[in-house]
């Protein structure tokens, strides 16, 4: 990759880290529904790791986790019954979800976007799930931090399912700067052809 | 095995271990991890301001718009006239608002004189459903210096409970919500002599904006529409906040009855936010300068 495209897609990446994860702790609630908020940051990571690889969903999300821990925190009752403001975990989940964005629906479907679509709702529904089942899991580990007696339509429709609808609907903006204000040139995506995304796999994008 | 180091999956492997660890070690006071996140808070923090002012003014810029169209629909030939005079007005409408709840802060300070209030706006929310806790734009820098074990109330301007400041920075904050999961508090049927209660967060009740209330005396009849006030004990919090109203009580378990508690404060329509640090908590603070490295363990039991 030449020196010019490559700082391009540095400050590409920069410019919507800071600013998507700005935008997402800063007006919530105008994201949301139901309780759920949809994750501009995630869906992010994710197109990024369906549409340009793995190395770069990597970075991406570590990057991207490290502005959430920054931002806005989590806290959790620990093992010792004391609250704690963790760092990391953002970066631990977004790091996954790029992995798991570059991972499945990009090859064989050759990155397509309605299967970025499919990839989203994918890797929302395997996030929702491991996350309920982590935070269930933890108030065996840790008594204090009280019950998770989420009933199954909570988790079901309210968490899960409503989440993944939101991201899904925040997946056509993201899809669209990607398309056209993205890390590598629209002119460029257009002579990329669809055999060197069979061949060499990561940092491609496929014109359909 | 040069091949098995450059496999992708093994190096999600690798690098979620690494972060597993860092995560659990950011539990540790002074962990690198932190320390790290920390600096680069510094570095995001201003863009996420850059961005919040960015929004509040577009926001404003359209809510003006579209009160200027509707102007120059009644009244074409003074639409423009129409449109700037309404757009200078909701500024002073804003400004005027602006002054009124900051107006607020002096009654809270009669309420509660024993107790320094330090003003704050709050910067960043809730990122999802899980455990977020919001940042507000005061920190040691200002004063705000916590201890090992310490935390401080926060509440709004109307002097409801917000929630309580767990952890410092230079110029931020991080303040437990009250709707938190992990957020307790001691309160009590706001009368003389009133029930006990123990207010906590609740992750089902989160999502409509409502709190889990538990532990009161058998005997007791709760209804919808009782006031709901701090009651003092436990030490980290004042007597007499107001918290919420009871909204809808459960007695189909009489082993167990419980209740739901609407907070007053609405912490998605809040901008300002007050820090209430008592004066021998300032006094500590004086005693034992830059105590940085012990901020943050803000206790899990009950206010």
């Amino acid at each position: 990759m030449d020196r010019r495209k490559l700082i391009r897609k540095i400050l590409v990446y920069a410019i919507y880290i800071l600013l998507l994860s700005s935008l997402q702790v800063s007006y919530p609630y105008s994201f949301g529904f139901g309780g759920q908020i949809a994750d501009f940051t995630f869906v992010f990571v994710v197109l990024t790791g369906y549409f340009y690889g793995f190395k770069d969903a990597a970075v991406v999300g570590l990057l991207m986790g490290l502005a959430r821990d920054c931002l806005a925190p989590i806290a959790i009752i620990g093992i010792d019954g004391t609250l704690h403001v963790s760092a990391g975990i953002g970066m631990l989940v977004m790091f996954l979800a790029g992995a798991v964005g570059s991972s499945f629906f990009t090859k064989r479907m050759h990155r397509n976007i309605p299967f970025a679509f499919v990839s989203v709702a994918f890797t929302t529904l395997l996030y929702k799930i491991s996350g309920h089942f982590l935070a269930y899991s933890w108030t065996f580990i840790a008594p204090a931090a009280g019950n998770y007696d989420l009933g199954v339509y909570e988790i079901v429709v309210r968490s899960c399912l409503l989440q993944t609808l939101l991201n899904l609907i925040a997946t056509i903006p993201i899809l669209l700067l990607l398309r056209f204000a993205g890390p590598v040139s629209i002119n460029e995506t257009r002579s990329t052809s669809d055999d060197v995304i069979m061949t060499s796999g990561d940092n491609s994008w496929l014109q359909i | 095995m040069k091949k098995l180091l450059k496999t992708k999956w093994f190096i999600v492997l690798a690098v979620s271990l690494l972060l597993i660890a860092g995560i659990i070690l950011s539990f540790v006071p002074g962990s690198p991890l932190k320390a790290a996140v920390g600096l680069a808070s510094n570095a995001v923090s201003p863009a996420q301001k850059g961005v919040k002012t960015t929004g509040n003014a577009f926001s404003n810029f359209w809510s003006a718009l579209t009160d200027g169209i509707a102007i120059r629909e009644e009244n074409k030939a003074l639409k423009e006239e129409i449109a700037d005079l309404k757009y200078r007005l909701n500024q002073y409408e804003e400004a005027a608002i602006r002054y009124e709840e900051l107006k607020g802060a002096f009654h809270i300070r009669d309420t509660f004189s024993n107790y320094d209030i330090y003003g704050a706006t709050i910067l960043s929310r809730e990122a999802d459903e899980w455990f977020s806790v919001i940042r507000i734009n005061a920190g040691k820098n200002e004063g705000i210096v916590l201890e090992q074990g310490q935390s401080y109330p926060v509440v709004d301007v109307e002097m409801n409970l917000v929630g309580r400041v767990i952890e410092t920075e230079g110029s931020t904050s991080k303040v437990l919500p009250l709707l938190h999961e992990g957020f307790s508090v001691a309160g009590k049927v706001n009368e003389v002599n009133g029930a006990s209660v123990i207010i906590s967060g609740d992750s089902v009740l989160k999502r409509s904006g409502l709190c889990r209330v538990k532990s009161f005396d058998k005997g007791v009849k709760l209804e919808p529409g009782t006031v709901i006030v701090t009651s003092g004990e436990g030490g980290l919090f004042p007597e007499g906040i107001p918290i919420g109203t009871i909204s809808s009580v459960d007695y189909s378990s009489p082993s167990e009855v419980t209740a739901t508690l609407r907070p007053f404060s609405s912490i998605g329509e809040l901008e300002d936010v007050f820090v209430m640090i008592p004066f021998n908590a300032d006094e500590n603070k004086e005693g034992v300068p830059g105590t940085s490295e012990t901020s943050g363990q803000g206790q899990g039991g009950n206010g």
